[in-house]
């Protein structure tokens, strides 16, 4: 560790590295310079003007943002000069700035409105008419309105060096110098809205909140995405039961200042007109809304006589239902069905790499071991596309500590651009392609391997046996595709596992097995569509389904619950990591109820409620803590929104658990399985880009 | 005796100076409104129902800003904004009130929202007749408070799906 340097800030004496610049030297000792082009964790800019400070034995005011601090260096933030520059600076600054503030979005949250009321003038000199320009829709999501833009760089930077996109750039010079996107006159990007989220000003703004409503007409709800399983805290604007729009302002969650276009804009499934409000029992061969009441019982009589007469039921679990969810649901069907055939669609192989891990300590990396560690291996999985989270850490571990990052995958993937290594091979290639970086992976002092789908079974335990031959601490993560993914298996919806990964001690039918078999008699579907793509059923089993929408697989179901969306529920998920985090219930959807409840409330038709226990999201997650491995985690850091790493499970997992059932849907930016289809906001890109 | 001629006088003066009060009193105009027979008549400034105004083209002054709202002691504005556009044009700004519910329930009449105004949409009208049997009447709609459009100004556009399908 370098010396301190010691100076001396609005009279107060701070100690800092090296190297630090002199706005955050003093942010450090709680002293606020103003400022617009200056962002953490971006590269400088010194384009504003706005941070400028007085510095002794310097003869004219310097930018704050870009001074490095000296020692014995006397530093002054509030003196009648620097007042005067900063008026002046934004006077420059307002000159063709529009009088938009009400009919603004940023307003009420504009960090230029903010400024001008703090040491702005009260009127304007400037008489002469303004330089104006239109606005222009850039993409279904981004808009541009160049007079409201103070050209602070912002959004280019963090589109280029966060994003890795670099679509948007700088053309003309002086007063009309605009921000202009990739395509000369459109966007063709990650629709992520970052720059929109960055910009200080309301320039760039968004298509799904635009002119909607105003910051503090909202309440905020910090809850986590329901679409990959990145588990990026969201916080949604809700008025009067509404979502008005996602962004992450407390920058509290494992993401950070990040979110992709689902987490922020593709909540809009939410209120999708096909929503099913009602439950819906098939009578002479239609689909026909009944009550509550009704449905519940008729469903509760099938499912009693069938387990009476032992006849054969199947249960597909979701991966994006809630861990309450999915353990009460396994409860219910291992307990309450006395059935073993319980299965969900399985993504990624978590549990070999578990068992192969096992009696190692630390080796399961968290997303911010993805920021952190020196060195980063990408196994057959396009982070980009598939886990924009995780791809935005390791950018940013490279942008700031110079990761190495070694690319083994079978196309091009954004990291290769400033990849120590890329290498190309197809699935089969992968464990051979990462030998011939033996020599150079053995030099690393840590390690974090992230693996994809293809990476299964016996080439899981290879792959840890390479990792372990290099005698330095490595990391991993398995990839799994969505939002709860990690949380169903954890949660046992497997045949051959329990809750916590404990052998169930019997085998049982796959989804695929239950869905093509011939001899099922019942078939109980939460949250899943295993009819993807009209593929038929096998036999003709009596079907059951929670759904929010009507799905190929609610099309072809007997009784329909219509289900909440995780925006609409309390609970807890587990991210791709492990780590657990909890969702905050932001709406109520007419006429759905939550997974939970919708069990609980059969589950006291059948007359069980005493055998499988009370069905709140609180006092699940309270059985959960006591009973699964792993999961014992302090309940005040999880309930005031913070996220906690599952413990490992560290001991054998001595059951086949069929690793090759683990395929993953390979979701991109702008699909989210069959919950991707209902957000208009998707198919708004996707046909924009159909178009072009 | 001169004591009692001097009361007499005394009281007679103070009987005199009252009744010239009240003879010049009933002289002057009156006062008292004869309201309900006559209509009222309000100073200026007076605070009654909320009007919405227009500009002098007929569009609306209001653009949606919430600040009325955000002023509002009582909190008894309630706004839905929309987006102005090409076939429905009805602020002079990028937006508009689709909804704008003043719930004279609450409404106190302090002001505050037509100080907040940037626009000067919202205005005190001289409206005061509110009384209600019915509190759900009560909720003000924009339509119950909007001015009316200025003879020879051209009205808000507001495309029927008519013309939507005709501009194709
Ligand atoms: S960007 Fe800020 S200052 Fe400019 S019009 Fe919008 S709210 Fe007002
Ligand atoms: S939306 Fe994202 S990818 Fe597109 S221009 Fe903005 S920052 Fe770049
Ligand atoms: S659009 Fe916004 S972020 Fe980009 S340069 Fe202009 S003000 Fe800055
Ligand atoms: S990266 Fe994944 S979790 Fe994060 S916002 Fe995007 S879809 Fe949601
Ligand atoms: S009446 Fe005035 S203050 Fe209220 S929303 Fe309309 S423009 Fe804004
Ligand atoms: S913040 Fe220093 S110049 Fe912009």
């Amino acid at each position: 560790m370098a010396e301190l340097v010691s100076l001396t800030i609005d009279g107060r004496t701070v100690q800092v590295p090296p190297g630090t610049l002199v706005i955050d030297a003093a942010k450090k000792i709680g002293v606020e310079v103003p400022a617009f082009c200056y962002y953490e964790g971006l590269s400088l800019q010194a384009a504003c003007r706005m941070c400028l400070v007085e510095v002794e034995k310097m003869p004219k005011l310097m930018a704050g943002c870009t001074l490095p601090v000296a020692e014995g260096m006397v530093v002054r933030t509030e003196t009648p000069t620097i007042a005067k520059a900063r008026k002046s600076t934004l006077e420059f600054l307002l000159t063709n700035h529009p009088l938009d503030c009400p009919v603004c979005d940023k307003g009420g949250e504009c960090e230029l409105q903010d400024m001008v009321f703090r040491y702005g003038a009260g009127e304007s000199r400037y008489t002469e008419i303004k330089h104006h320009v239109d606005e222009k829709q850039w993409s279904p999501v981004v808009y541009f309105d160049a007079p409201r833009c103070i050209l602070c760089y912002r959004c280019v930077r963090i589109c280029d060096e966060g994003m890795g996109v670099g679509a948007l750039g700088v053309i003309n010079r002086g007063v009309v110098s605009e921000i202009a996107p990739n395509k000369t006159d459109h966007l063709e990007c990650d629709e992520c809205g970052m720059c929109i989220d960055i910009c200080p000003v309301g320039a760039l703004t968004s298509g799904a909140y635009r002119y909607k409503t105003r910051p503090w007409e909202m309440q905020h709800v910090g809850t986590i995405c329901t679409h990959c399983s990145n588990g990026c805290k969201t916080t949604l604007g809700v008025r009067n039961n509404e979502i008005m729009r996602g962004d992450n302002r407390d920058q509290s969650g494992v993401n950070g200042e990040f979110l992709c276009i689902k987490g922020r804009y593709a909540f809009d499934f939410y209120h999708h007109q096909e929503r099913l409000q009602s439950p819906l029992v098939r009578k002479n061969g239609k689909l026909e809304p009944v009550s509550w009441k009704e449905a519940l019982e008729a469903a509760a009589a099938r499912l009693k006589a069938a387990r009476d007469a032992g006849s054969k039921i199947g249960v597909i679990g979701s991966t994006r239902t809630s861990n309450e969810e999915n353990f009460y649901l396994q409860k219910f069907a291992r307990l309450g069905l006395g059935t073993n055939h319980i299965d969900h669609h399985r993504t990624g192989d978590v549990v070999t790499l578990l068992d192969a891990l096992s009696g190692q300590k630390d080796a399961l990396a968290t997303t911010a071991d993805l920021y952190e560690k020196p060195a980063i291996v990408v196994l057959g999985a396009d982070l980009a596309l598939e886990h924009p989270l995780l791809s935005f850490q390791i950018r940013a571990n490279f942008r700031h500590h110079q990761a190495r990052v070694y690319a083994v995958t079978e196309k091009p993937v954004r990291e290769d651009k400033y990849a120590a290594a890329a290498i190309r091979c197809d699935a089969a290639g992968e464990l051979a392609a990462l030998e011939t970086l033996r020599e150079k992976l053995a030099n690393e002092p840590e390690l974090v391997i992230v693996f994809g789908d293809t990476v299964k079974g016996d080439a899981v335990r290879k792959l840890v046996a390479f990792g372990s031959s290099l005698g330095k601490p490595v990391k991993y993560v398995a990839l799994v595709d969505y939002s709860n993914s990690r949380g169903a298996m954890d949660m046992g919806l497997v045949p051959e596992l329990l809750p916590g990964y404990r052998p169930s001690g019997q085998t049982g039918m796959s989804a695929g097995e239950m869905v093509a078999s011939g001899d099922l008699d019942m078939l109980y579907i939460v949250g899943a569509n295993p009819l993807e793509g009209g593929q038929p059923l096998g036999g003709k089993p009596f079907v059951i389904v929670h759904e929010m929408f009507l799905t190929e697989t609610a099309q072809a179901a007997d009784i329909v619950f219509p289900a909440s969306s995780a925006y609409e529920k309390n609970g807890t998920v587990t991210s791709v990591t492990g780590e657990v985090q909890q969702l905050k219930k932001a709406v109520q959807a007419m006429g759905t109820k939550p997974d939970l409840e919708i069990l609980g409330l059969l589950v006291r038709e059948m007359g069980l409620a005493a055998q499988i226990g009370p069905w709140t999201p609180d006092k699940v997650f309270q059985e959960i803590r006591e009973t699964v491995p792993g999961y014992n985690m302090p309940l005040p850091v999880i309930a005031t929104g913070g996220a906690v790493q599952t413990a490992p499970v560290n001991g054998r997992i001595e059951v086949d658990a069929r690793p090759d059932l683990v395929r993953s849907s390979r979701d991109g930016l702008f699909t989210s399985g069959t919950l991707g289809r209902y957000s208009k906001v998707l198919n708004s890109v996707v046909e924009g880009r159909h178009h072009t | 005796m001169a004591n009692t001629i001097t009361q007499i006088i005394e009281s007679a003066a103070a009987v005199a100076k009252g009744m010239s009060v009240t003879f010049k009193e009933m002289m002057s105009p009156t006062v008292t409104e004869n309201y309900p027979d006559e209509p009222p008549k309000f100073e200026e400034r007076y605070r009654g129902a909320h009007v919405l105004q227009r500009d002098e083209n007929g569009m609306e002054k209001c653009v949606a800003c919430f600040l009325c709202a955000a002023a509002c002691p009582a909190n008894c504005i309630y706004i839905e904004a929309a987006e102005n556009t090409d076939l429905v044009r009805i602020s002079g700004g990028e937006r508009y009130a689709k909804v704008y519910n003043i719930d004279y329930n609450r409404c106190i009449f302090c002001g505050y929202c037509v100080e907040a105004c940037p626009t000067d949409a919202i205005t005190h009208g001289h409206g005061f007749e509110l009384a209600s049997y019915n509190t759900s009447t009560l909720v003000y709609r924009k339509e119950d408070m909007l001015a009316p459009i200025p003879p020879g100004a051209r009205p808000p556009v507001i495309a029927s799906s008519g013309t939507a399908a005709n501009g194709h």
